[in-house]
């Protein structure tokens, strides 16, 4: 498994190995990074399913962007050139400056591999994949509400850009979203739909709900979402069906959530540390 | 698969750039302009001619990636460039201008976008960001939390993408509630 993506750190070179998590950083290959919102959370979160599934570890490959494109841009390089040699089975795409030309150049990087990589996008990865019309090369996706009302959006290139009646939507709209979004050939084969009540989705319709426990604090928290997208990578990677690591992954990171107390003050890292906990309680296995 | 743990050192390819946003220009003199200081700035940009449903004043734009706007008007205030506007190729062309607000016992969420910035009703400091998928937000995050909304620093003065202009929206908006529940 290769999980790819930007972090907050100017000047971090593109680097790969095997990610450890140390609490309020995650090291990669001796830098630490802070183990926040965004890449490293989602990270983060996959590392802790895969320690203790005692899975081989994901193999984190990032670089640092503060915004400006350039460790994006050296991210989208290195995988364009070396993803079909790397061959990885699960392949995360995450934080990175959206991108449609380079995230077509990968896609077509990608059907190069001798074995296709189970697909995962989340963060601007996932809208560069929508706007460039390549939602479709892909398994998964993890959109919060917001992100799902930019995939049901024919127009949108970004949401900041989606349509103000969706964006209005509340979430027991999510159905009319996640049928919007197949028609329109926006969706990943399996879409995980992060919120106040998680839906699972395949085939323009949804085929799972998850609602409990139900954690409202946890939305405030930067990172919550993340997590999940790594929890579902690590869970699809240890051979789960895509839609019961879905539903394990959402239920697992409501009740790592919980068991972490949460105030909207807490830490992503905070919840991640609770993730053995609510494996264990969760039992699962692969 | 094993990488090795290497440290990767690669160059930007040029490529051509699929943008998703038009800079319309006034006078083809500052469309020139505007494209040597992008270009010189790194950015990928090309001058095209735009369709006739976007032009507004000079036979000149610039294709640009729609979510680089931020970074790119600041860089052009910087610089003295003038420019009319940003239009996305495809859709209304609006920004969304709507917010959602959510309470907590001791906090309020305010839900801008793709981006929710919450703070303390108390104390008026920013508590968490969540949200969003560009690189600039983790870094503004982390410049943002913890501080007084009166106090912290704009998304839109620090941060390049369209994300961070939606987290400035949300910011703006936790300040406007948290003024007005103080003098209240």
């Amino acid at each position: 498994m290769l999980a790819c993506g930007t972090v907050p750190v100017k000047d971090l070179p593109l680097i790969s190995g095997r990610a450890v998590f140390e609490g309020e950083f995650l090291s990669v290959n001796g830098f630490k990074v802070p183990c926040a919102q965004g890449t490293a959370a989602m990270i983060g979160g996959a590392l802790s399913v895969a320690d203790c599934l005692k899975l081989e570890p994901p193999q984190a490959l990032v670089v640092g962007d503060t915004g400006r494109g350039q460790g994006s841009y050296l991210l989208y390089e290195f995988l364009i050139q070396r993803v079909s040699t790397l061959s990885p089975d699960v392949l995360v795409l995450h934080y990175c400056l959206p991108d449609m030309t380079l995230m077509r150049k990968l896609c077509e990087s990608v059907r190069s591999c001798a074995k296709r990589p189970l697909m995962i996008a989340d963060a601007a990865s996932m809208y560069a994949a929508k706007a460039a019309g390549l939602a479709t090369e892909f398994d998964i996706f993890t959109p919060d509400l917001c992100e799902m009302a930019f995939l049901a959006d024919p127009d949108a290139s970004h949401p900041a850009y989606i349509n103000k009646h969706l964006f209005e939507a509340d979430i027991a709209k999510v159905p009319e979203l996640v049928a919007a979004a197949y028609q329109l050939k926006s969706a990943a084969r399996l879409l995980l739909v992060k919120g106040a009540v998680d839906y699972i989705a395949e085939d323009g319709k949804v085929v799972d709900i998850v609602s409990e426990p139900n954690i409202p604090e946890l939305e405030a928290i930067g990172g919550t979402g993340d997590v999940i997208t790594g929890i579902v990578s690590a869970l699809a990677y240890a051979g789960l069906e895509l839609r019961e690591a879905a539903k394990t992954s959402a239920l697992v990171n409501r009740m790592a959530g919980k068991l972490a107390r949460p105030s909207p003050a807490t830490r992503v890292w905070q919840v991640i540390s609770q993730l053995p906990a609510a494996l264990e309680q969760r039992r699962v296995t692969c | 698969m094993n990488l090795g743990g290497k440290v990767m050192v690669l160059k930007k390819a040029k490529v051509k750039a699929e943008s998703g946003g038009l800079l319309l220009f006034e006078k083809v003199e500052d469309a020139v302009r505007a494209e040597e200081i992008l270009s010189e700035a790194d950015y990928t940009v090309r001058l095209v001619a735009p369709p006739p449903t976007f032009r507004m004043g000079c036979d000149l734009a610039i294709e640009i990636n729609l979510v680089e706007q931020i970074g790119i008007g600041r860089l052009f205030r910087e610089k003295g460039v003038n420019y009319l506007k940003v239009v996305p190729l495809k859709g209304a062309g609006r920004l969304l201008d709507v917010v959602k607000v959510t309470e907590f016992k001791d906090a309020t969420m305010v839900k801008a976008g793709n981006m929710k910035v919450t703070f303390d009703k108390n104390k008026g400091t920013i508590l968490n960001v969540s949200g969003g998928g560009c690189p600039d937000i983790p870094y503004l995050s982390a410049s943002l939390i913890g501080k007084k909304l009166s106090d912290a620093p704009r998304p839109k003065d620090i941060g390049f993408t369209l994300c961070a202009m939606m987290m400035d929206r949300a910011v703006v908006e936790c300040l406007e509630l948290w003024r007005k529940r103080s003098t209240s």
